[in-house]
């Protein structure tokens, strides 16, 4: 008896070990079009979980590309190219000319990507007085893009700078954008305030790009398309508590006249119009119907014939060449989502449920090879420089051994002495604050997105000798770094903690075995000790003159004295020696780089980097504070 | 080092400061300082005679856990889940069995604590220190005192406030500083003293602060540094409670409650550039009595009351709306009566009846508020018999609802009926072995969110239904000084009627409605061992628990059988401690397996285990007239970086200190 319940959980633990295990979708196959070489479906994920994935489904395979992942099986083209995640609620996409334009809604980002590879060539973040401005859609004509904002802006894209250029104020909460007749209609819907929503499409001058007029539609426009001589918005209403429901509408302006034609009693909540016609479908129901958009009349009340079943219909793309209707399915809003491919009969063609993520929103079709850019194994690609220009440094305890200076050594040979350091096994030091090397690359170094290049030093976390960088692009073509010089802005000159332009002057003593006088462009003197270590002259010996000069960016103090030793701190990132070479806040993006005020540089390439000792600071266990480089590499090729 | 001696020094004098205003209030110290001796007790884990699975932490295990916040303490209770947001002002909600942290009711001082707004309570609101102990029981609770609202429920969490512990002494004062990683202080002051012979006053106030910067990984095309934005919080609390001896047979226990905080919203890691701004304001408020009268030898009446109200203000400066912003507030308020008779049958046969009435009320700001008021009637009727040997209990639960809306249609009234049967065999004597099984029908009412929501609510939602059953042992038992406590019990529960957001065929709507079901399979276990005496005492508690929650709300859905989002299927903690003359040290350790963010348990949404180990030590100095206690612990010890919610970092290491004085 006493055993009894011991029985009791053996059985029950017998019969929980058969409790079934949770099974993962199958794979499913894409059946090719003859067409196109595959889609992209674009997925926004779950709010506030950083899920937004996009996903190629090739047609010479069938198959979504997958790849392995940090979990498993992944199917995101973007983190595999670039190493990190869309971001959250990845809301809409453009294909145009070789670039695909993410809108990425709650990171409010646009993502710029090499439509072949997957990879950011651009990350643009918006917002405005510190304000995120949620981009939401994207449409295109000549040479720019236009995202309309929740902030109740629509911002012009440069498809060549990459950049945006300009901005127009719109109505509240715009959620939708299409481009007609030279103009752009965008539907502002003020959803933000559901009891008091706006109820106006805005009419933009393309050329000017200044607001024309606003057409006073209904409450709550949103999906926004065009045939090309008509604009057709839904207009969701107010939501109505005693149904439960919302009432759309769908409303027709003239291009033309820029005035409000018709009004249809279809509850419309999404479509895509090919051609004169439109597919579209209502809300509370997986039926698509056809209208023509000549006559707003409907001309085939239930497009699926076969009887297929969608749960829940999120978006629909109707392919212009072979008319095939692909309709997303968000199934319960919360797990992956599937794709469902109709021909113009309305019979099934195929069903992807795998690699779909969660609310898959958006497709696009390519007619171009993909081939998602494998961003883990970029950074085993590393290309060092190929040059040294100059080598200058300021004088120091490792002076004239690291690289070792002989009699017949002069600044052309010990550049040389640098050059064979740093793409052998070897070392160079900077000296002291403003002793600087300069160095070039055969090949530019590409301003992807993320790091770009690093710089190896011989940092660990207590020991931090912070060199200022500078990069500057061969403009003028002619391979010599005589063109404008850009800082990379780190850490301590976006908080605005550095000096700029601090000069000194460091003398050449009379003996070689005095300490060296340094004086300070604000007053200061001070001066490089002498150790035991280290016996040789600390004054470069190529040096004709008895002084030398620098000038450079002065950063804060680092070192600190604490329980009886130097500790020299790191600063957050964007400094040569300043953390230990496998931490990625040690390597450098093209994109820090800023002009002389302070604005983005925005280089897409660059093809010299200058190393600049950015501390002044000696201390009796460890001497001067000197910049230390071991390697100077491309990690972007 | 960041705990220099400056801030010992200021910990100092802002004690003596404290202590020295309350010395001249209440004089007497002398007789102040015979404080009782905590005795090591069984029933440190359990009740052996519970028909249900009960668990309970003492002064010492919370002080062994290194617990600041209730939460804490939950974490080593097997059977428990914390849906952890990081930080002290993370959100921390306990799900007990995989039912949903709705399911999960706690009281304070025997009264229970709603939020009629969410349903669930956040357990990080409530301080370790304002707590003597805390209990939870999953199941049938053997107590037949228990207001009606609370034995309707799935689990309880009971934290049993402090109560005076005078003795002879005429006041006991106490005053405590801490000290912890990212800018947290937070000073706690007390004093219990007889006001005459029948009544004694407890006063309580408590402060913390904390900057809550802490530092995590951000991974991506580089894992980046970071420290945590917008994570402060600032906290207020205070207490007052009378305990009335109002005659031979009834005492009265009137406890007033102040708790205000603002704190930041930190967004999740990867939100976007700009900077977190969101902002949460609480302040709550209630005044609760307990009247407890032993009428004759064999009847017992016990009546609550309470008056409460909370206001909540959310403010996001950030948004994209007309004004710029959005700035909700809301007011909740409710009123309660509770009363229970318990009458003695025969020596072994008891049985009550009770019955709370509550009276809830929600308003705000929002245009489309629909300001909802319900009216809940509980009604329990339960019998006991209990023998040496032998528990056997029975109870029955109703429940009756009316609601009425300012704006809209209010929900329909509820009616529901739910019983509970439980059992508990000492099968063994000699060795204490205890066989226990249980039976419990619950349900949990639908939120006022749930109903009426902007857009999203439903009201023709029913109660969600949760039905255990369990089964297990328990082995108490002492052998020469060393006293062990065992219990293993299996469970099987399985919600149904879930309430849960689907959409409802439209892109910007989703709707409430009945439709999951979840079954869950699963182990709590555990073992409390420790030597009651001798100059080392050591003592120890492990342990583990198995879930297997399944969704078992649609066949052809691809989450079928699908483990429930946030469920580890494998969880543990130890905590180990060694009291001696000299110093009383203590280790702790909490271990979570994998889980999912997500109900597709596909590898996209694997969220890795974690473990987090932590230790603390701690002495008390005796001096003539006062007991100091000085204590240093160190949390999560390996810096391990993890999240529990995705998106939401953990905090790694932290230090705190604390300086405790009682006189």
């Amino acid at each position: 008896m006493k055993r009894f319940p011991l029985h009791i959980a053996a059985i029950a633990l017998i019969a929980w070990s058969c409790d079934p295990e949770p099974i993962l979708l199958d794979a499913t196959r894409a059946v090719p079009d003859g067409v196109n070489t595959g889609i992209y479906v674009l997925s926004e994920g779950l709010f506030n979980q950083n899920n937004s994935a996009l996903a190629w489904i090739d047609y010479s395979t069938g198959l979504p590309y997958s790849w392995a992942g940090p979990n498993g099986t992944s199917y995101d083209c973007f983190e595999k190219a670039n190493r990190r995640r869309l971001g959250d609620t990845a809301n809409d996409m453009l294909l145009y000319g070789d670039r695909l334009y993410i809108v990425v809604s709650e990171s409010s980002t646009i993502e710029i990507l090499d439509a072949s590879t997957c990879r950011s060539l651009k990350q643009i973040k918006l917002s405005h007085d510190g304000k995120a401005s949620q981009p939401r859609y994207i449409t295109a004509y000549g040479d720019y893009l236009y995202v309309c904002c929740f902030d109740g802006t629509v911002t012009r894209i440069s498809t060549q700078t990459m950049e945006a250029d300009a901005t127009v104020t719109v109505g509240r909460n715009p959620d939708g954008i299409c481009c007609a007749g030279g103009k752009l209609y965008v539907s502002n819907s003020g959803g933000l305030d559901p009891s008091d929503p706006d109820s106006t499409v805005s009419v933009i001058d393309i050329a000017s790009f200044t607001e024309k007029t606003r057409i006073t539609v209904r409450n709550n426009p949103g999906t926004i398309c065009t045939d090309g001589t008509s604009v057709f918005v839904v207009s969701r209403g107010i939501y109505d508590y005693g149904t439960d429901d919302y009432d759309c509408r769908l409303h027709r302006i003239d291009v033309t006249t820029d005035l409000l034609t018709d009004t249809y009693n279809i509850p419309v909540l999404n479509m895509d119009i090919v051609a004169d016609k439109a597919w579209l479908y209502r809300y509370g129901s997986d039926t698509i119907q056809v209208m023509d958009t000549r006559t707003g009349q409907i001309i085939q009340s239930s497009f699926i014939t076969d009887g297929t079943h969608i749960e829940c219909p999120y978006s629909i793309k109707v392919d212009p060449i072979t008319r095939y209707v692909y309709i997303c399915d968000a199934a319960n809003y919360t797990t992956p989502g599937s794709l469902y491919c109709f021909n113009p009969e309305g019979k099934l063609r195929y069903r992807m449920a795998t690699g779909i993520g969660i609310n898959p929103n958006t497709i696009q079709f390519s007619t171009s090879q993909v081939q998602p850019a494998d961003a883990g194994t970029i950074i085993e690609n590393r290309t060092p420089i190929s040059k040294v220009f100059s080598y200058c440094p300021a004088p120091g305890q490792f002076i004239n051994t690291i690289p070792q200076f002989s009699e017949s050594d002069d600044s052309i040979t010990m550049a040389q002495k640098c050059l064979e350091a740093l793409t052998g096994n070897g070392m160079i030091t900077l000296g002291g604050f403003g002793g600087y090397i300069t160095v070039g690359f055969d090949q530019p170094v590409m301003n992807y997105s993320g790091p770009d290049f690093r710089i190896d030093g011989n940092a660990f976390t207590g020991n931090a000798e912070p060199g200022v960088v500078w990069v500057s692009s061969d403009a003028n073509h002619d391979g010599l770094p005589n063109d404008p010089w850009y800082e990379i802005w780190g850490s301590e000159q976006k908080e605005n903690r550095s000096t700029p332009g601090y000069t000194i002057t460091y003398l050449k003593p009379e003996s070689d075995d005095d300490d060296i006088e340094w004086h300070g462009s604000d007053g200061r003197t001070g001066s490089i000790t002498r150790n035991n270590a280290h016996k040789q002259p600390y004054y470069p010996q190529w040096y004709d003159q008895d002084s030398v000069t620098f000038t450079a960016t002065l950063l804060p103090d680092n070192q600190t004295y604490q329980d009886g030793m130097w500790v020299m701190k790191s600063f957050g990132y964007g400094y040569a020696d300043n953390l230990p070479n496998s931490d990625t806040n040690s390597a450098f993006d093209i994109s820090w780089v800023v002009k002389e005020d302070g604005s983005p540089a925005n280089l897409e390439s660059i093809d010299f980097i200058k190393v600049q000792n950015g501390v002044i600071g000696c201390n009796s266990e460890t001497g001067e504070l000197s910049t230390e480089i071991t390697a100077i590499y491309n990690i972007n090729q | 080092m960041s705990f220099g001696i400056k801030h010992c020094l200021i910990i100092i004098c802002t004690l003596c400061l404290s202590l020295e205003a309350q010395g001249q209030i209440f004089t007497d110290s002398t007789q102040a300082k015979s404080i009782p001796q905590v005795t090591v007790t069984g029933d440190r884990t359990q009740d052996t005679r519970s028909v249900a699975t009960s668990k309970q932490a003492d002064a010492t295990l919370m002080q062994a856990a290194g617990s600041l916040q209730i939460s804490d303490v939950i974490k080593y209770f097997s059977g428990a889940t914390v849906k952890d947001y990081g930080g002290i002002g993370g959100l921390k909600t306990v799900s007990v069995r995989g039912l949903g942290a709705q399911h999960t009711a706690v009281a304070y001082d025997g009264i229970i604590i709603t939020d009629n707004q969410t349903g669930q309570i956040d357990l990080g609101k409530f301080s370790a220190s304002q707590a003597r102990s805390i209990r939870m029981v999953s199941g049938p609770d053997n107590d037949l005192l228990q207001p009606a609202s609370l034995s309707a429920q799935a689990a309880v969490i009971t934290l049993n406030a402090s109560r005076p512990q005078l003795g002879t002494a005429k006041a006991h004062s106490w005053g405590e500083a801490k000290h912890g990683s990212f800018g947290t202080w937070s000073v706690l002051g007390g004093s219990d003293f007889r006001a005459n012979q029948a009544n004694t006053i407890s006063l309580q106030a408590e402060w913390l602060k904390s900057r809550g910067d802490y530092p995590y990984i951000q991974e991506g095309a580089g894992s980046r540094h970071m420290t945590r934005d917008n994570s402060d919080i600032q906290r207020l609390r205070l207490e007052a409670a009378l305990f009335s001896d109002l005659s031979d047979n009834t005492t009265l226990t009137t406890r007033a409650y102040w708790f205000q905080s603002e704190q930041g919203l930190p967004a999740n890691i990867y939100y976007n550039d700009t900077p977190a701004r969101e902002r949460l304001w609480n302040r709550n408020g209630f005044i609760q009595s307990t009247l407890s009268q032993n009428v004759t030898d064999r009847l017992t009446l016990r009546i609550n009351a309470k008056y409460g109200i909370t206001h909540t203000r959310y403010l996001d400066p950030d948004a994209n709306t007309i004004q710029g912003k959005t700035d909700n507030r809301y007011t909740e308020q409710e009123g309660y009566l509770s009363g229970v008779v318990l009458y003695r049958i025969r020596e072994r046969i008891s049985a009550s009846a009770g019955i709370d009435g509550r009276l809830s009320g929600l308003d705000g700001n929002g245009a489309q508020m629909a300001a909802p008021t319900r009216i809940t009637l509980n009604s329990t009727a339960a019998i006991k018999y209990a023998s040496n040997r032998l528990t056997v209990t029975g109870r029955l639960n109703h429940v009756i609802t009316k609601e009425k809306t300012k704006l809209r249609k209010a929900a329909d009234s509820y009616n529901h009926l739910s019983p509970t049967v439980g059992l508990n065999w000492l099968a063994w004597p000699s060795a204490g072995l205890h066989i226990r099984a249980s039976l419990s029908n619950t349900f949990r009412l639908p939120t006022f969110n749930d109903l009426y929501f902007e857009q999203i609510g439903r009201r023709d939602l029913r109660p969600e239904q949760a039905t255990v059953t369990s089964a297990g042992i328990t082995l108490d038992n002492q052998c020469g000084t060393l006293h062990y406590s065992f219990y293993a019990d299996i469970y099987n529960s399985d919600v149904k009627d879930r309430i849960m957001a689907v959409p409802d065929g439209n892109t910007v709507k989703w709707k409430m409605v009945n439709l999951g079901r979840v079954l869950t399979h699963g182990i709590e276990t555990g073992l409390d061992i420790s030597r009651t005496a001798g100059l080392i005492r050591p003592a120890a508690r492990v342990s583990y628990t198995y879930q297997r929650a399944m969704d078992k709300s649609d066949s052809g859905s691809s989450v079928w059988n699908h483990q429930i989002a946030y469920t580890p299927r494998h969880s543990a903690s130890a905590v180990a401690w060694i009291e001696t003359s000299i110093v009383n040290v203590s280790c702790n350790i909490i271990y979570s397996g994998e889980f999912y963010s997500n109900g597709y348990n596909g590898p996209e949404f694997r969220m890795t285990h974690y473990y987090e180990i932590g230790c603390s030590a701690w002495r008390e100095f005796e001096f003539d007239r006062f007991t100091a206690t000085l204590r240093a612990e160190c949390i999560n010890l390996t810096d391990y970086r993890y999240e529990f919610v995705h998106n939401y970092p953990m905090p790694g290491r932290q230090l705190r200190i604390t300086a405790r004085i009682e006189l």
